[in-house]
């Protein structure tokens, strides 16, 4: 009985949802209704193979999370030609400075097969800094220790690459 | 093209009214619905519980509404003859006062108003006759009390979903833009549209209020009236004092009551203007004043009332695809070169 009245009542989708969002690690801190209330400022799209999401060069304007399929992250080397740069796997999300500046992409993003994505823009979270501080600052506090690790490896890198010179 | 759905728009404006006041009602109860949602409600649970609650208000609400509707319109009944006496007697003593500089102004005018209960009753008898053709007159507004809340139920279980598909459908490289005019909408006209709602309620609660404090006769209606006028921004707390104004000097006979009532409806512009503006209007629509009487002026003359009401919501969308597009072309065309954080001194620790 109760679990009829759950299905009539609640939203299996919802729940889908939310337990993908706190899988990842950008989200990992944030409550069962904070959840919610992300998921709800989601938008969602699925691509078809081949499919642009988005071109180098781009004003950015949200974060890509992939939630199934394969995006391909290329970047033109010097000749023009696209180069395939890194593989982005379920779970995985891209296009994140876009919630910080609204730059030039600085590459471009494909679908490698049918691929589903939630779109987190701009505006939305700027809304979530506003109406719920405490799930804007837990994405803001991820999103910093992301970006802080990516630049200690890339520091890193051009201090090997120095040395080996 | 936008000249032709221009065109088509204005032609079948009748037709759309229903739509355009249900996506209105729609979009304005969807934090309502969402707040819910979030929670891990279905939407559809949600609409049909809020639809409830709304219908079991409405019942409630029109029982004692109802009650103190026919109150207000029976002592209107019975001092009616009393305020025609009033306006006979002021109009002579205006009469005496004219004629005695302007006597030519004094015979051509028609001063007197007379009142005659028997050729009152007459004349009521023969508007009786009439009555058909009023409830016909009345149809059309009860399809429209009918008819829009039918709409929004479909809107409002839909939600967010006809986004989604609208997402879904356009092509996948400017899914970014359109999700930037979206936004851009969503700012500006969901909170001057719920902004609207909240300065609407507050002024019909505090003019009731108010009026009752002053003994005003007929506080309901005048603060109804004064409610629902103040969709169209400024109308209201203008229509309270004047319709407020003139019912106070007549029913205590001086101008003093009728100031005092004026200067009630100014107290609570100011209090609109000052407490609740800075609240609401944070993030709501930014026009210039000019731009605000044009869109009234524009929106009266091509739909009437209705066109008034929705001629800064129809604003709001134009500047905001405005807006995106223009920011759209110069960023594609690298008209403007976007603000970067200079990174240039510190180096990384």
């Amino acid at each position: 009985m109760l679990k009829v009245l759950t299905r009539v009542f609640f939203d299996p989708a919802l729940q889908k949802k939310k337990g993908f969002l706190r899988s990842l690690l950008l989200f990992k801190d944030l409550k069962d209704q904070e959840l919610g209330v992300l998921a709800h400022a989601l938008h969602s799209r699925t691509y078809h193979m081949g499919e642009t999401l988005f071109m180098e060069g781009d004003i950015g304007r949200a974060l890509f999370i992939l939630e199934s399929g394969k995006v391909d992250l290329s970047r033109r080397d010097g000749s023009g030609k696209e180069r395939r740069i890194y593989p982005v796997e379920p779970g995985g999300f891209f296009g994140e400075m876009a919630l910080l500046e609204q730059l030039p992409r600085t590459a471009s993003a494909i679908a490698a097969e049918r691929s589903h994505v939630y779109l987190l823009y701009r505006s939305k979270l700027d809304a979530l800094l506003h109406d719920h501080p405490r799930i804007g600052a837990s994405i803001m506090r991820h999103l910093a220790e992301l970006l802080s690790a990516r630049l200690r490896q890339s520091d890193a890198a051009v201090s090997g690459s120095l040395e080996r010179a | 093209m936008a000249a032709t759905l221009g065109a088509a728009f204005y032609a079948l404006y009748h037709v759309l009214i229903p739509f355009l006041l249900g996506c209105a009602i729609a979009y304005i109860a969807n934090p309502m619905v969402s707040y819910f949602e979030v929670r891990g409600l279905r939407r559809e649970v949600t609409v049909i519980g809020l639809y409830t609650a709304i219908i079991v208000a409405a019942v409630m609400l029109a029982g004692t509404g109802f009650d103190i509707a026919m109150a207000e319109l029976a002592e209107l009944q019975a001092d009616l003859p009393y305020y025609v006496e009033k306006l006979k007697g002021l109009r002579q003593a205006l009469h005496a006062r004219i004629s005695q500089p302007l006597p030519v102004l004094g015979r051509t005018v028609q001063w007197d108003v007379h009142w005659d209960a028997k050729l009152s009753a007459a004349s009521l008898l023969e508007r009786v006759q009439d009555l058909p053709s009023y409830l016909l007159g009345v149809v059309p507004i009860l399809s429209l009390l009918l008819l829009v809340p039918f709409i929004s139920f479909f809107l409002m279980v839909d939600g967010p979903r006809s986004i989604g598909r609208m997402i879904q459908s356009c092509p996948s490289r400017y899914v970014e833009q359109v999700l930037h005019l979206i936004s851009e909408i969503d700012t500006s006209l969901g909170n001057y549209l719920r902004g609207l709602i909240v300065i609407a309620a507050a002024i019909t609660v505090t003019s009731f209020i108010g009026l009752l404090a002053l003994g005003v006769d007929q506080a309901l209606a005048i603060a109804l009236l004064s409610g629902l006028s103040s969709f169209v921004p400024y109308l209201g707390a203008i229509v309270g004092a004047l319709v407020g104004g003139l019912m106070a000097a007549f029913q205590f006979g001086t101008a003093a009551a009728g100031l005092k009532v004026v200067a009630l409806f100014i107290g609570i512009r100011l209090a609109d203007e000052f407490l609740l503006q800075p609240y609401i209007a944070r993030h709501s629509v930014h026009l210039h004043p000019l731009v605000f009487l044009f869109t009234f002026m524009v929106g009266g003359e091509m739909f009437g009332f209705i066109g008034l009401l929705f001629a800064v919501p129809a604003a709001c969308v134009i500047k905001a695809l405005t807006g995106v597009l223009w920011a759209w072309y110069s960023s594609e065309a690298r008209l403007q070169v976007p603000d970067s954080f200079d990174a240039s001194v510190v180096p990384y620790t």
